[in-house]
């Protein structure tokens, strides 16, 4: 399973608990659809599923506001 | 269970009840109401949870068979204000809940036909904020069901049970748990506006914070702009609150190291969030403010350390200590309270009146009724807050929230806090002491009593009497001789004369002649008098006879002897008046702080202004008799000189003394002939000690330095009743006096004197950095202004300048800025607080030294405290350095000693283990055996891999190796700053020889240096760890069964191996080899760089040591340094590298060195090179050559830019109490008495008695000495003592192995700057003394001496008890 998948998959099943299907551009921040103590749970599990430590400089809305976007993150910290 | 603990804590306060009343308008039906509550009852499990203690433990229960009626009362027939509904709720809400019954109460009120009231008050126990939200939502669901008839089919809420299992699943993982330990948190709570007590209650009031609509669309508006993005708009909110109210807390503080505390919501499943029940727990946002950060600098620390909150703050993280260490609290809450059709309600949240009392500040913040404004309220402490600050408190914090809306670009000191009201207050409030017209000036005062009552005793010096009349007389004469000597009005008049009539005649002479006198102390040293004419000009110089001939300078200057009255001819009339207010009276002299001294002018009206007030102040016409006996050079004495005479009454002088130290103050009281004296707080210390119940002293005015209360009290016990004592604050530039207390017994709750209010036609202002008035309370530097200030520094512009600046809040007046400390106190009062340039810091939280002198000087038996920050400079050798003649140890490496022939105890120690050494020394056939065991490990092409370095050592081990026929893997680190040629050698040598050659990197390298220099001051430690965790990585992955290290014997000396190995003789070199590898897997699991920054996974469990060996090529060989170097130049392709500098091949080696010399006291080589001396493989002289090579510092600072290393502090301070007093008395003792009354980071490190505290010619406390002071001899005392044997042999060990003087009990042994290495030795020590065979890892697991000490005699009492069965 790739990145995006990876990341669809535990969107639905363990932040929104809704099998809603998300786009992988789908804003998931500034709509409301993740709140700020569950975007905790996507980045800890962003660390953990592909090994990357992450420093809390690195946690911004602009590297997880979407799929696409926590994907070429994780992309630049694994090159 | 951290609520139930707080609330046993303080059993009789309501401080966790959270009450909201519901005001609730339009058709409402009661009984569908009551239905529906009976409903939430049955689904809400929370609101069953009732706790009853059994076994002394809490436990928690949910009740299934629980019934609560809700009651209805009918208020309809009387008219409620909404100020009388809320004294009701909170009245209610302040009763306390029985937890053991029932969590909650619950009333239902009618007021009219169509509008009720709900009242529903809970326990924090059971539910928080949100939850509230939650529970109103339900019952209005099952409200609107219930008018239906469709009760039953209500639907199921989540039960909190739920989240009990989930939090319990969650609870403290690890890796959370060993954030929120090791997360450095600000213990010292900010003491607000100068709050000063350690305890407070819990009782505190809500105050409105008024944010109104405006405001909160600009907040609103602010959450988009890019910068300040946050995850959601509610998080950028959030932020900004955060930034904002640590802004007010360090403004308000002035402290730096801040904590908030906040609740992480927990309600991380969409689930969680419909569920009842509290799952907030309080989590600290801790933060550092510096220099020059802005608005927009800190809420980026913010949103950083707001990420690591959220990260971190997971359920059941939260520990006692962590909720209780901050002082302030946000309580952000997004949640609200859904509308409802056909009803509408107004939410109030009612304050209980009481909070935890460690919360002074609790700031809520809401909209719970999704009004669309944002509702601020502040929760503050009574004790803390009075009643005027909590009406200032809002406006403060507003005012920086609105300058992060206006300009977040600017500095976090930028914005004032006060508002125009208080400013008010100052002006027309406190500097309100204004005369209709100016007094006259003093030489017309004193003709006036002349006139009156010629004949009337003017002064009196040991036989020697004057009337009015005839001090007038020679005063007049001495005016016309001037006159007649060409002195004019402006001129200066150097006076260098003893305390005498004769000084009186030239001063009132002076100010007849309209010249400025300048006043020189007669113990000042002759230089000094040539520097001062030469400095202020003077036309001529009066004084006597014998220092007439002195010759001092080239003007003229005249012998003004009681023999002599050559003078006598001029005109005894008095003569026209000469100057005018404005012209200068005298220009007194002070040190600067540069040494250079200033000449402060002082006019006749600034003189004539104070001594008015002081006449009428301190003089009745029956009582006027001052005593003459301090130096003339300091302004002090001002008051003694002009006083009496302009008030009718004597002056009574002491002239100094030929020898020894002026101890005038003693005459004076012994001699009793005066009612007032002008003096020094050190001054009366000399005299609190006597007996001087018949004392005529009826005032006493204190002025020149700090004065404490306890002083002015055991003065006040010592004197008659009646005595008054005032507190005179002024410095030289406002003419002697300018703000002024009288003492009052409840002072003594202040500690120090307060100085109070300005004096007639003076005015103080007490002003932040920035020029703004700050708030009561705040400490500022205090500003003086009004007819007393001088006019500025004689012939210094640029000084006057600085120093005398534009009045801030009145154009065309001048200010005078005093470099004081001072703040303004609840009684309106201010108070000093010492020297703005002086101010002491520890741990970037401000210490006021007063306040601990003041709580000292309490102490029984202590007479006189001081409490100074000491600097202790670094250990670095001013000596010449020494060098053993064996081995070359440096005098400068700790707790050498050598003997006559300067051999070091090093070597001399060495002679009697060099056997055993041997034995652990092996040759080459064991090392081949050793590969011949490790083949079946192999699972790759490599027999080993050898560490690289590019040196001598490593090379030629390389090169046996491969001769011996081993197949070699190398590995080289390239840390960034290896030399090119060494590069260069291991690439020709690996080519030579044919081997492969990894070279291995981390990204990491730079920080790892820096925490190295951190915690060893060098560089090499963090390289070499990074080394190995590469190289074993390496060795794993390739199936390497041997590691070779190519270690000198020297450095095994300094890694490994130490001479307490080698004690026992019985020696086992299997048993030191099990030491060095437990020693080996401790040193993996240290949390440093290292760990932090690389993969250390595969040392996790210390496995990889089973399939991966060490072996240090140099324990199987013994070459001479001559053998090597031949080997290599015939054999190898190596060239010595030159680029280093050094026999190293790391150019950052420079800059460890450099680190390691300045910190430790000597080069971080000495040691190792010592041993490579002592086993040959080195020679002495070179050695000690390159130890004292010089470092190119330009390239050391280069390089520790490069790499982010700043350089530490250079000095260790620490806060050090001087006392004096007869005996020296118990440290332990006072310090237990200061921690009664001051948090701990105010109780001094030191505590260093002297018989008598040095005073300065003037009679101040003379700190420049204090700081002087050699305590090096002494302990410091920083710790707690060992008060068991067990406890007391274990320091001793931990003393010797750290090279410490004195280790506390509770001393952390990795802190302290504990390795493996001297872990090795300690463990060697402890097992050879005790007899026992602990593991090294013990004291890791037990790492202070109470609870390693604590564990040993466990462990002795096991062996006991064995022994008797």
């Amino acid at each position: 399973m790739d990145v995006k998948d990876t990341l669809i998959q535990f969107i639905q099943h363990d932040l929104i608990d809704d099998d809603q299907p998300i786009n992988s551009d789908e804003d998931l921040l500034t709509t409301g659809l993740i709140d700020s103590v569950r975007v905790m749970r996507l980045v800890n599990f962003v660390g953990e599923a592909f090994a990357i430590e992450i420093p809390p400089e690195d946690m911004t809305i602009d590297h997880f506001i979407s799929v696409d976007a926590i994907s070429d993150y994780v992309a630049s910290r694994k090159s | 269970m951290l609520l139930w603990m707080g609330q046993q804590l303080n059993p009789r306060s309501p401080l966790y009840n959270m009450a909201f009343l519901f005001d609730l308008r339009g058709v409402f039906d009661a009984s569908a109401f009551q239905l529906a509550f009976a409903k939430l009852l049955e689904q809400n499990d929370a609101m069953r949870t009732v706790f009853r203690i059994s076994d002394g433990e809490p436990q928690q229960l949910v009740l299934e068979d629980f019934s609560f009626e809700l009651l209805v009362e009918d208020w309809g027939s009387q008219t409620i204000t909404d100020v009388a509904l809320t004294d009701w709720a909170e009245q209610r809400s302040a009763q306390l809940l029985d937890l053991e019954q029932c969590c909650f109460d619950s009333l239902l009120i009618q007021l009219s036909e169509d509008r009720w009231l709900w009242y529903l008050n809970q326990h924090h126990l059971i539910t928080d904020a949100w939850s509230v939200t939650v529970m109103y939502k339900a019952i209005m669901d099952y409200y609107q069901l219930a008018i239906d008839g469709k009760l039953d089919e209500a639907p199921v809420l989540p039960l909190f049970g739920d989240y009990v299992a989930y939090e319990a699943e969650q609870r403290a993982k690890a890796k959370t748990a060993a954030h929120w330990n090791t997360k450095e948190v600000p213990r010292a709570l900010p003491r607000l506006y100068g709050f000063r007590g350690l305890e407070t209650s819990s009782q505190s009031v809500r105050v409105p914070v008024h944010m109104g609509l405006e405001r909160t669309e600009q907040l609103r508006a602010l959450t988009t702009a890019k910068e300040l993005r946050s995850w959601t708009p509610h998080a950028t909110l959030f932020n900004v609150f955060v930034t904002t109210l640590f802004t007010y807390l360090f403004r308000t503080s002035g402290q730096r190291r801040l904590a908030i505390g906040s609740p992480a919501h927990n309600r991380a499943k969409p689930l969680f969030k419909e569920t009842p029940g509290v799952f907030i727990e309080l989590f600290p946002l801790g933060i550092e403010i510096e220099e020059g950060d802005t608005f927009l600098s800190l809420y980026k620390k913010v949103r950083t350390e707001v990420n690591s909150f959220l990260m971190q703050g997971q359920p059941g993280a939260s520990t006692a200590e962590l909720s209780r260490s901050f002082g302030a609290v946000l309580n952000y809450i997004h949640a609200g309270f859904p509308v409802v059709e056909g009803l509408e309600m107004q939410s109030h949240w009612v304050h209980a009146g009481h909070c935890d009392p460690r919360h002074h500040v609790r700031m809520q913040v809401y909209d719970f009724d999704q009004t669309g404004e944002i509702q601020i309220y502040f929760d503050l402490n009574v004790d803390v807050f009075d009643e005027t600050l909590r009406d200032q408190a809002p406006g403060h914090y507003l005012r920086i929230l609105d300058a992060f809306i206006a300009d977040r670009d600017q500095f976090l000191v930028t914005p004032a806090l006060t508002a125009e009201a208080e400013q008010e207050q100052w002006l027309k409030g406190f500097n309100a002491a204004v005369s209709t017209s100016a007094p006259a000036l003093l030489v017309q005062q004193f003709e006036a009593r002349v006139a009156q009552h010629p004949q009337r005793l003017a002064l009196r010096c040991e036989e020697v009497e004057f009337t009015y009349e005839e001090l007038n007389s020679k005063a007049n004469q001495l005016a016309a001789c001037l006159k007649a000597h060409g002195l004019q009005v402006g001129d200066r008049l150097a006076i260098h004369l003893r305390r005498s009539p004769e000084l009186l005649i030239a001063i009132w002479g002076a100010l007849k002649a309209g010249v400025a006198y300048v006043p020189i102390s007669w113990d000042t040293p002759a230089s000094r008098v040539r520097e001062l004419l030469s400095l202020a000009d003077c036309s001529l110089l009066l004084t006597s006879a014998e220092r007439a001939q002195a010759n001092f300078a080239a003007q003229q200057s005249l012998a003004l002897d009681r023999e002599q009255n050559w003078w006598s001819d001029y005109s005894n009339a008095n003569p026209e008046p000469a100057a005018v207010a404005s012209d200068l009276a005298y220009i007194m002299f002070t040190s600067g702080s540069t040494g250079q001294p200033k000449g402060v002018m002082i006019s006749h009206g600034a003189l004539a202004n104070y001594i008015a007030y002081a006449k009428d102040k301190y003089t009745t016409e029956q009582r006027a008799t001052f005593a003459l006996f301090t130096r003339i050079g300091f302004d002090l004495t001002v008051t003694s000189i002009f006083t009496p005479l302009v008030a009718g009454g004597i002056t009574v002088i002491y002239p100094e003394r030929e020898t020894g130290p002026d101890l005038a103050v003693l005459d004076v009281m012994r001699d009793n002939q005066v009612d007032i004296v002008k003096l020094t707080p050190s001054h009366l210390e000399l005299v609190r000690a006597g007996d001087w119940s018949h004392s005529r002293i009826r005032v006493m005015i204190v002025g020149g330095e700090d004065f404490k209360a306890s002083l002015a009290s055991a003065v006040a016990a010592t004197f008659p009743s009646g005595l008054q004592i005032y507190n005179e604050y002024g410095p030289t530039e406002a003419t002697v006096g300018c703000i002024v207390h009288q003492f009052q017994p409840v002072d003594l709750r202040k500690g120090s004197v307060p100085i109070g209010r300005p004096t007639t036609n003076m005015e103080a202002y007490v002003l932040d950095e920035q020029g703004h008035l700050v708030p009561m309370g705040i400490i500022g530097e205090l500003y003086l202004a009004g007819s007393g200030l001088a006019e500025g520094y004689w012939q210094d512009d640029e000084r006057t300048g600085e120093r005398f600046v534009p009045h801030a809040f009145q154009s065309q007046k001048r200010m005078y800025r005093t470099g004081d400390l001072a703040r303004l106190n609840t009684e309106g009062e201010l108070e000093f607080l010492g020297r703005a340039d002086e101010q002491l810091k520890i741990g970037g939280i401000r210490v006021e030294p007063g306040e601990i002198e003041a709580q000292l000087a309490n102490f029984q038996g202590i007479e006189g405290v001081a409490v100074e920050l000491w600097d202790q400079s670094p250990r670095q050798g001013s000596e010449e350095v020494q060098h053993c003649s064996k081995c070359g140890l440096p005098s400068n490496y700790p707790d050498v000693t050598y003997d006559e022939h300067q051999v070091c105890n090093y070597c001399q120690e060495f002679e009697g283990y060099r056997q055993r050494v041997e034995k652990y020394f092996r040759t080459l056939d064991d090392l081949q055996d050793i590969f011949a065991a490790s083949q079946k490990r192999k699972t790759g092409a490599y027999d080993c891999l050898m560490l690289l370095s590019g040196g001598k050592d490593s090379t030629y081990a390389l090169g046996q190796l491969v001769e011996m026929g081993y197949k070699v893997l190398a590995f080289t680190l390239d840390n960034g700053y290896i030399s090119q040629q060494a590069l260069d050698n291991v690439e020709r040598v690996a080519k030579e020889l044919g081997v492969d050659c990894v070279v291995g990197s981390t990204p990491a390298m730079n920080e790892i240096f820096v925490d190295s220099l951190q915690r060893f001051s060098n560089v090499c430690n963090g390289c070499f760890k990074t080394i190995y965790t590469l190289a074993t990585q390496v060795a794993v992955e390739k199936g390497i069964p041997i590691i070779v290290t190519g270690l000198s014997r020297g450095q095994f000396f300094e890694t490994r191996l130490t001479e307490e190995l080698f004690r026992d003789d019985r020696l086992d070199p299997d048993a030191i080899d099990d030491i060095i590898l437990t020693a080996r897997k401790e040193y993996h699991q240290v949390d440093d760089a290292v760990k932090r920054l690389m993969d250390t996974s595969i040392f996790e469990d210390g496995k990889v040591f089973e399939q991966v060996e060490f072996v240090d090529f140099y324990r199987y060989t013994d070459v001479s340094l001559q053998e090597m170097y031949i080997y290599l130049d015939d054999r190898l392709p190596w060239i010595r590298p030159t680029d280093t500098g050094r026999s190293t091949n790391c150019l950052i080696n420079k800059l460890g060195i450099h680190i390691h010399t300045k910190l430790e006291g000597h080069s971080n080589y000495a040691f190792p090179y010592a041993w490579d001396v002592r086993m040959g493989h080195k020679q002495r002289d070179t050695a000690i050559d390159e130890i004292n090579e010089p470092i190119d510092l330009e390239e050391v600072q280069q390089m520790m830019q490069e790499i982010g290393y700043v350089e530490p502090q250079p000095a260790t301070r620490e806060l050090v109490a001087f006392y004096g007093g007869e005996q020296p008395q118990d440290a332990a003792s006072l310090r237990a008495y200061l921690a009664e009354t001051l948090p701990d980071y105010m109780i001094p490190t030191r505590f260093q008695h002297l018989p008598t505290l040095p005073i300065t010619p003037n009679g101040k406390i003379d700190r420049k000495a204090l700081r002087t002071l050699d305590l090096e001899e002494r302990a410091p005392q920083t710790y707690v003592a060992p008060s068991t044997q067990v406890e007391e042999l274990i320091a001793g060990m931990w003393e010797e192995v750290l090279g410490m003087e004195q280790v506390g009990i509770h001393d952390d042994f990795l802190a302290l700057g504990g390795t493996s290495l001297s872990a090795i030795r300690l463990m060697s020590r402890i097992n050879e003394t005790l007899e026992l065979d602990l593991s090294l890892g013990l004291i890791f697991q037990e790492p202070t001496i109470a609870k390693f000490s604590a564990r040993i005699e466990e462990i002795l009492e096991e062996l006991l008890s064995g022994m008797d069965e």
